[in-house]
């Protein structure tokens, strides 16, 4: 191809075009006027030349149409043609344009976090040869609920597997080196430990920093390259070794100005001084996906953060805590590494058994897949992001149903169109891909509008999954994956809805369309067919939100028994910041007086958490305890501070509550709740009697009963039996005080930071959050999908009004004969009205009909979903039928009125 | 039209490159040398003729300028290019090596 004649066209396709009928002119002009002089009238001579050679107007199409460019000519022809027809009907098309950019972007969405959190591979080299170590048994309790297995102890997660097995990534020490030691399987073996939040100074400004300690291949193993300096290896990870730490990149610019300002800083970690190394690549967040790590450190520096206690985790046999990692060497499936590693490993851990009952259900090593990385995200969000994506479906399918809808409607308008062109010769595959033009132009306008609607919808998502966690990613994005999916769903729905109407109004017998202007039964039935679709998924959207919305219900009915609102709740750990026995009790109790005395507070407390987290903290008080002979079964202890229960408004049924007499060289005091009193003393007064500690060797004296509060979250918590006891008394770690004040508790916010920081600037406040908003966080997924569902569900109603509505009217419209006969036979307006609700509720209950069993049985896949709420929740079903009803005769209605002010004469002449 | 839509694809093209490389010649000097040259077996309309004019132009095998003719109505005449030279020449060689081939084969059939 000539590119000069190419662009030549392309830059001036009217010269050209004018070029080239002078040219074909010019040549019937020379065969006509050869015939002329031959003798035949100029008349003749034209229609005789025109005979031979066809009409010029075809010689000039031919030239055309055999262009390279042809084919796009008449893509933009078409695209032109849309536009213009798009832009005539602008109601129709900002409604279905609008509609769709709902469905697309909403799908757009839920893919995005699909494709971050179940389909995505870890940002490193070769992810695929990645495998995680874990192990499964049995659950370690038996028939009795006494523990028995291997397991001592552990710190990490658990999680069901098959066949009520249980699963976890958490090994001991020793196993690591045993793996990592004999390894024929791995190029290399690395193990890792997440530190969880620690405080992190530098030049003496404390903050939080989360961090993970790693082996010294970790980073070999991973294959990363770091970003600036470099990062740690095999002879930081000896004990001895200067201790050294590699910051994240977001880390080293938010917190030192930038990787290369970073490197060879000085910084102290709970204390312990470390020098920064290195600084990893921007996108790497280490091998779990949930995790956000500031900070890798060498796995051995627990020894100098962490001391005793973390020396003897390194010894320990039973105590199960390191997580590891492989990279399988080039040709070793990852079931060989399995079959080598399994046997050493059970070797080993049969050996760690010490009675027949740990020997009976002993660890087995299973190997799974790490390309992307560990699964934690995708066992807690993989079913949420199903139902979302069947909801998201759904509404796609509603709005392509609508739009198809409205498109049939104007496809009947139109058919007199087609019809003349059918008839002056146009293809049918011409005129089929001029309509489908039109749709996937619709649905590309919806798409691109659906994108910005997505960006949108990627954060109010990401917020309302990260539960209010500060440092919670879901790494969602709009990545190239995901436009193309995007895109790619747009075209997909235009040829959908476009199919139909399209090869509809291009049937080839055009003749009957030709001669009057009515158009036959099959149509109506494919409307009536979409619109009954519409009403049978909007019921299932409106079942889903009804049931989201009772659980919501059902939660916030549920009694705490403790305050709710005006609290302020913020964290600390002086422990971590070097605060020790004794001094660290009386660092925290002078900082509650000081936060009594600011002014808007009117009382202050501590405990080693807040009460809705009270179910996941460590126990205060380690042993059985014992009221005489008999051991309190099922009882919860909470240490807490002076003033505890009238700060958090704790009803006191006698004695009194913790204050400030109970010290650390004082008599241990308890304050029971009402249950636990009635449960071990019945009708005796508990006051001055005494719970024994046997493990602590100590004696606990009951000072006072209080009324029962709600143990942990609002979902699984209980009203349990609480022991309440002085936490001076029992050395106090990281501790959570609660404000209670009068007016928005977060106005506080500042002075406690400055209260804090003129204590002792090590020490960082954290997690600071009102009551409401720490409670709101526990049921945060309930919200979420109460929140969704009922959005999508009016959105899914509302289309389906308006496919109710279009249909109606069309029908009506169709009818209009027919109703002016009945009416000037002397039918009353509210017979017509009703001929027309009739037909509506008709609508309606055949979708219903359709619709109720299915969502009967999808409901029942949300089951653990809810809470205290049947997935058949009749109360749910009526509801949503009634609403349906309600929603389908107003959509109706309209129609309806317009019928019964029908003209009978005007009816008449129109026919 | 109805005999030259069933020349072979491309014969045409080696044709109308043929036939300039005696002369620049406009549409209609075109289709008379063809039917001339081949005593009537190729009658070729201006819906094969034009197509094929513009797809030898867009090769830049041929070019077309406006000019008079005697008659002094204005024709667009075509000419052979450098490039159009050359390519007869391969196709001529290709179209000789076909032929060949194709006689050989109805020569063995007899």
């Amino acid at each position: 191809m000539n590119l000069r004649r190419l662009y030549q066209r392309l830059r001036d396709p009217r010269g050209t075009q004018a070029d080239l009928e002078e040219e074909v002119r010019s040549y019937y002009d020379t065969l006509e006027s050869r015939r002329v002089e031959e003798g035949l009238s100029p008349e003749e001579a034209r229609r005789l030349t025109r005979a031979a050679c066809g009409p010029p107007a075809h010689v000039i199409e031919e030239v055309r149409v055999s262009r390279p460019e042809a084919v796009v000519e008449t893509a933009m022809q078409d695209v032109r043609y849309a536009l213009r027809l798009l832009r005539r009907n602008a109601g129709f098309t900002a409604v279905a344009v609008l509609s769709l950019a709902l469905g697309i972007g909403a799908n757009t969405v839920i893919y995005s976090l699909m494709e971050s959190i179940l389909l995505r591979s870890l940002p490193v080299a070769d992810p695929e040869s990645l495998v995680v170590l874990n192990w499964q048994s049995r659950p370690p309790q038996n028939a009795n609920k006494d523990w028995v297995h291997v397991v001592h102890g552990v710190q990490g997660m658990l999680w069901p597997g098959d066949r009520g097995t249980l699963v976890t990534g958490m090994f001991p020490y020793p196993a690591f080196e045993l793996l990592h030691e004999q390894n024929g399987a791995f190029s290399t073996l690395f193990g890792y430990f997440d530190g969880r939040n620690r405080t992190l100074a530098y030049r003496g400004q404390a903050a939080t920093a989360h961090t993970e300690f790693v082996t010294g291949e970790y980073f070999r193993g991973l294959e990363v390259s770091p970003a600036a300096g470099r990062l740690l290896d095999r002879e930081d990870d000896r004990p001895g070794a200067a201790p050294v730490a590699v910051l994240s990149y977001a880390a080293s610019q938010s917190r030192f100005g930038g990787p290369v300002d970073a490197v060879g800083q000085s910084v102290l970690v709970d204390n312990v001084p470390f020098t920064v190394v290195g600084v990893a690549p921007p996108e790497f967040f280490g091998v779990d996906p949930a995790a956000v790590p500031d900070l890798f450190l060498p796995m051995r520096t627990t020894l100098l953060v962490d001391g005793e206690q973390a020396a003897r985790m390194y010894r320990d046999s039973n105590f199960y805590w390191i997580e590891m990692m492989g990279r399988l060497r080039p040709g070793v499936s990852m079931a060989q590494a399995q079959a080598e590693l399994a046997p050493r490993f059970h070797q080993w851990v049969a050996a760690t058994a010490t009675t027949d009952g740990e020997r009976a259900n002993l660890p087995a090593l299973v190997l799974n897949p790490g390309a992307a990385g560990l699964g934690s995200l995708r066992r807690q969000y993989s079913k949420p992001l199903y139902v979302l994506l069947a909801m998201v479906g759904l509404i796609l399918a509603i709005a392509c149903a609508n739009i198809a809808n409205l498109l049939l409607a104007r496809a009947a308008a139109r058919r007199r169109e087609m019809a003349v062109r059918l008839s002056l010769g146009a293809g049918r595959w011409r005129v089929v891909r001029q309509l489908l033009t039109e749709s996937v132009m619709l649905a590309s306008l919806g798409g691109a509008l659906g994108v910005l609607f997505a960006v949108w919808g990627v954060r109010a998502l990401t917020f309302l999954f990260s539960n209010g966690r500060e440092n919670f990613t879901l790494h969602a994005e709009l990545n190239w994956k995901v436009l193309g999916m995007t895109a790619a769903l747009s075209v997909l729905c235009g040829l959908l809805f476009g199919l139909a109407p399209a090869l509809q109004s291009t049937r080839p017998n055009v003749m009957p369309e030709l001669k009057n202007g009515r158009w036959g039964g099959p149509r109506r039935r494919a409307l009536h067919v979409l619109v009954i679709a519409q009403i049978a998924m909007s019921f299932l959207l409106l079942v889903g939100a009804g049931l989201f919305v009772r659980t919501l219900q059902k939660l916030h009915a549920v009694q705490l028994g403790y305050a709710r609102e005006n609290i302020l709740l913020f964290s600390m750990d002086a422990r971590q910041a070097g605060h020790r026995d004794p001094e660290i009790a009386t660092f925290y109790t002078d900082l509650r007086r000081q936060f009594e005395r600011l002014p808007g507070v009117s009382s202050a407390t501590l405990a080693q958490s807040s009460l809705i987290n009270a179910g996941f903290m460590g126990p205060a008080l380690k042993g059985p305890m014992k009221v005489g002979g008999v051991t309190l079964d099922g009882a919860r202890v909470l240490s807490a501070g002076p003033r505890f229960h009238s700060t958090l408004q704790i009803p006191l049924l006698a004695g009194r509550e913790i204050d400030e007499r109970d010290l650390p060289n004082t008599t241990p005091v308890a304050v029971i709740s009402e249950r636990l009193a009635r449960r071990y003393f019945g009708s005796e007064n508990p006051l001055g009697r005494r719970i024994t500690l046997p493990g602590e060797k100590r004696e606990l004296e009951i000072v006072g009963v209080s009324a029962n509060v709600r143990h942990g979250g609002l979902k699984n918590g209980e009203t349990a039996m609480t022991v309440f006891v002085p936490i001076s008394q029992v050395a106090p770690e990281r501790v959570t005080y609660a404000l209670r004040t009068s007016g928005d508790p977060l106005r506080h916010v500042r002075s406690v930071h400055e209260l804090v920081r003129e204590a002792d600037s090590r020490v960082p406040v954290t997690n600071v959050v009102t009551q409401a908003a720490e409670i709101d966080r526990t049921i945060s997924r309930e919200v979420t999908f109460a929140k969704l569902c009922t959005g999508f569900a009016l959105l899914a109603l509302l289309m389906a009004c308006v496919g109710l509505y279009g249909t109606m009217s069309y029908s009506i419209a169709r009818q209009t004969g027919e109703l002016g006969i009945r009416m000037a036979l002397g039918a009353p307006r509210a017979v017509v009205v009703w001929m027309v609700l009739r037909q509506v509720l008709l609508l309606a209950a055949v979708g219903l009909a359709i619709s109720v069993p299915a969502a009967l049985i999808g409901s029942t896949v949300v089951r653990s979903f809810l809470f205290e709420t049947s997935p058949h929740d009749p109360r749910t079903l009526l509801s949503a039928g009634a609403i349906l009803a309600v929603a389908a005769i107003v959509a109706g209605l309209v129609p309806a009125r317009r019928a019964s002010r029908i003209d009978p004469l005007v009816a008449l002449r129109h026919e | 039209m109805g005999k030259s839509a069933e020349l072979l694809q491309g014969t045409l093209d080696l044709l109308i490159l043929r036939t300039l490389a005696l002369q620049p010649l406009h549409g209609v000097g075109i289709a008379d040398r063809l039917e001339q040259v081949t005593n009537g077996v190729f009658v070729v309309g201006p819906g094969s003729l034009f197509p094929a004019l513009h797809r030898l132009a867009d090769r830049g095998w041929i070019s077309g300028e406006w000019g008079e003719l005697q008659t002094g109505r204005r024709a667009k005449v075509y000419a052979l290019t450098a490039a159009g030279r050359k390519r007869l020449t391969e196709e001529k060689r290709n179209w000789e090596r076909v032929s060949l081939a194709v006689n050989q084969v109805l020569a063995e059939g007899l």
